[in-house]
């Protein structure tokens, strides 16, 4: 996800809150990235849910839902029902997942989270 | 090295689902805390409209965040079900958010520091946790609600946790307002079949009263039941349907067991008030039932005789019941199936004068063998509140899936290769290219949005929302009759035209995942809990599976064309074209342009009859 960063981001990642230094034996303070800095505004602003409902509606819309199915199925039939856990699933399908999401879809998405930023950064 | 978990049913199933065996951290867990964590997580459950469910603390939008790192943007935040510690779990040597490294300027410095940070280390901290404390290794999904044991790195189940679950999405949908299901009878319980076979009285009673049917001739290798019907002036759309209706199993069985006497039927006849036909003809043959001309046309077809019959009888009746079609001209078979049921049901009701709910099938044959029960669910999209309706249904109409090409999609070259060699399981058309009956069937069950103008009044609301629409079979018939909308009608050039598309159907269909109770499961997630329907009987899962045995195909235009039926009869298939009777191989049945399937259950069950034996 290629973002446009402004000035105003620069200022304002001094001010996010910072989670507690959890480890007094982690030496490398953590800055939070942009990425946490934008989930968070979102997640506080709701925008995060209704943006996943709508990812959840277009994903189920074009397909890409059932065809994700059904590759779990055929993995599962290969490897044998007792032999696949929920992470050698997902290690699986995520890279034909995410290779297979209609550009639409993403041009939608980036389209709703650009004019996210732009409103929070007012 | 994580233990897989096993996936076995359990001694005592009487479910339709398997519920897998725990895994010794749970069993472990639950031997310690019983049930009293699971329940004390109900009250951080946060149930959203639609039943998402997710864990949540007060406030409610209170960003979940990983202890060790306080990290929040993983996709999966677990929280530990013993001391509430949120962590978040990376799947060991997976790259996470390698998009950063597109950042450029000064932060790159920090974000390819950060990625660096992560693949050295161990990467899921909710592993960590459950290695530092040894009792905490069962924790909970934040965001799905599902439960996880962070030692195998594996999803785990429990009906306990999932009962909270459910119990918390139904009260969000306005619970309790569903209606009971209609075929409210007490339960018949289930007895086994006993073969009959007549005692020496019966024995001579039926030598008695009966004529023995001329045997088959040596060259004749056709099985029973099989004679071609005349075409009597464009009556091939009832020739079809017959054909399938005299090799339906359970109505087969019906007529040459002598259920429907139509000597006796007639008779009775006489003294109870009957259709007047015409003005005038008061005396001759007015006593009009479609079942006694159908009794007669099985007696007709099975004799063994195999020159083709002429239904001109049973024309001529049908003409009465549904004079508004009596013609020559062409008809719809579907229409003609439907006028027909509903016309022997019309005649047995008029003769017990009391009105039966259709959807117990009690009230005649034809609802007996062909009805069944869908359910419509209507919910709200704000709240979630959800009505509920129940409907009996004869036959369930499809709609052929919608061109392909809609939607570009890059990917959709790649997952043609995965599904070349699972034709079976392929069900989303949209990659494949080739409607299947199971992919018309998913969309008939999908939920359908209703549009911004067809606004739902919801009662909990109290205000017109929009909707989530969503069908599912409530109770399946004993034979399913497919109906494929292949006419369309457009409403803008005032014409109707056929859609030619070929559909591809199978010769045996499991009709569980169209179940009320299974589309409700998915509904909620796929928890362990017996849903509407769930009948807590092991051989459910048996009367769900169906077996093709007749299709009515249809060739030509809209207004002028032919329809031929395709009969199975001993895993053989005969082509039943009027008077002509060939067999022919599955293949060609395969190709041909389905227009009505006729399913039927594989295992027919037995209840104890109701009536005292005389």
């Amino acid at each position: 996800m290629c973002l446009q960063r402004t000035r105003s981001f620069r200022t304002q990642r001094h001010s996010v809150n910072r989670p507690p230094t959890p480890d007094a034996a982690d030496d490398q303070e953590k800055q939070p990235s942009l990425h946490e800095i934008i989930n968070i505004k979102m997640i506080e602003s709701g925008e995060k849910e209704r943006l996943m409902e709508l990812l959840r509606e277009r994903l189920l819309e074009c397909g890409w839902k059932d065809e994700m199915q059904n590759l779990c199925r055929t993995f599962i039939k290969k490897e044998g029902r007792n032999n696949v856990t929920l992470d050698e699933l997902i290690r699986a399908i995520t890279p034909k997942g995410r290779a297979s999401i209609p550009d639409s879809v993403k041009a939608e998405l980036l389209q709703r989270i650009r004019t996210f930023l732009v409103s929070a950064a007012l | 090295m994580s233990t897989k978990i096993k996936l076995e049913p359990p001694p005592s199933s009487r479910r339709n689902f398997l519920i897998p065996t725990p895994c010794v951290h749970l069993t472990d867990f639950k031997s310690r805390h019983g049930t009293a964590p699971f329940r004390a997580l109900q009250e951080c459950l946060r149930v959203k409209p639609l039943g998402r469910a997710a864990i949540r603390r007060d406030p409610p939008e209170e960003v979940a965040r990983c202890v060790t790192c306080g990290g929040s943007s993983r996709s999966r935040l677990y929280a530990c079900v013993t001391c509430a510690a949120v962590s978040c779990h990376v799947i060991a040597g997976e790259e996470e958010h390698s998009s950063e490294e597109k950042m450029g300027g000064e932060n790159e410095i920090a974000a390819v520091s950060i990625i660096k940070k992560v693949r050295s280390s161990s990467p899921s901290h909710a592993a960590e946790h459950a290695e530092e404390i040894g009792e905490h290794s069962i924790a909970v999904d934040v965001d799905r609600a599902e439960l996880f044991c962070c030692v195998c790195a594996d999803q785990i189940y429990d009906c306990d946790f999932d009962a909270a679950v459910v119990i918390s999405q139904t009260a969000a949908c306005g619970g309790g307002s569903i209606p009971a299901p209609p075929e409210n009878l007490r339960k018949r319980r289930r007895v086994d079949y006993r073969p009959w076979s007549p005692d020496p009285h019966e024995r001579v009673l039926i030598t008695r009263s009966s004529n023995p049917l001329k045997q088959l001739s040596e060259t004749d290798s056709m099985p029973w039941g099989l004679r071609g019907l005349n075409n009597l002036g464009n009556t091939c759309f009832m020739n079809s349907v017959l054909q399938a209706l005299l090799h339906t199993p359970p109505l087969r069985n019906y007529f040459l067991s002598d259920r429907h006497n139509r000597f006796y039927c007639q008779k009775n006849s006489c003294n109870l008030k009957t259709r007047v036909v015409g003005s005038g003809n008061g005396n001759r043959n007015l006593r009009l039932c479609l079942a006694c001309d159908l009794d007669e046309m099985f007696s007709a077809v099975f004799s063994g005789d195999r020159l083709p019959y002429s239904p001109a009888k049973f024309l001529y009746s049908w003409w009465q019941h549904a004079a508004n079609l009596a013609s020559y001209e062409q008809q719809d078979a579907h229409e003609f199936f439907i006028s027909m049921l509903d016309g022997i049901h019309e005649k047995v009701e008029k003769d017990r004068r009391k009105p039966q709910s259709q959807g117990s099938g009690d009230c005649c044959i034809a609802h007996r063998v062909f009805s069944g029960i869908l359910r419509s669910d209507v919910m709200c999209m704000a709240c979630g509140f959800t009505s509920t309706t129940y409907d009996p249904c004869v036959d369930i109409s499809l709609d052929l899936e919608p061109q392909q090409g809609s939607s570009a999609r890059p990917g959709s070259a790649k997952s043609h290769h995965s599904c070349n060699g699972e034709a079976n399981s392929m069900s989303s058309n949209q990659t494949c290219g080739t409607s299947t009956l199971k992919g018309c069937l998913d969309r008939f069950t999908r939920p359908e949005r209703l549009g911004a103008d067809q606004k739902f009044f919801c009662q909990q609301c109290q205000v017109r929302q929009e909707s989530l629409k969503q069908m599912s079979i409530r109770k399946l018939p004993l034979v399913s009759c497919f109906h494929i909308k292949r006419f369309e009608h457009s409403c803008i050039r005032k014409m109707s035209k056929k859609v030619d598309r070929y559909l591809q159907f199978p010769f045996s269909l499991d009709m569980a995942p169209y179940l009320s109770s299974s589309i409700l499961r998915g509904r909620f997630g796929n928890r362990i809990f017996s849903f509407d329907g769930d009948e807590s009987d092991a051989t459910n899962e048996l009367s769900s599976e169906f077996e093709l045995f007749a299709v009515i195909t249809h060739s030509g235009k809209l207004d002028a064309g032919h329809y031929v039926t395709y009969l199975r009869l001993r895993n053989q298939w005969y082509k039943c074209d009027d008077a002509w009777i060939t067999q022919v191989n599955e293949d060609i049945v395969r190709a041909a342009q389905g227009y009505m399937m006729f399913y039927v259950q594989k295992t027919l069950y037995y209840k104890a009859s109701e009536k005292p034996v005389s």
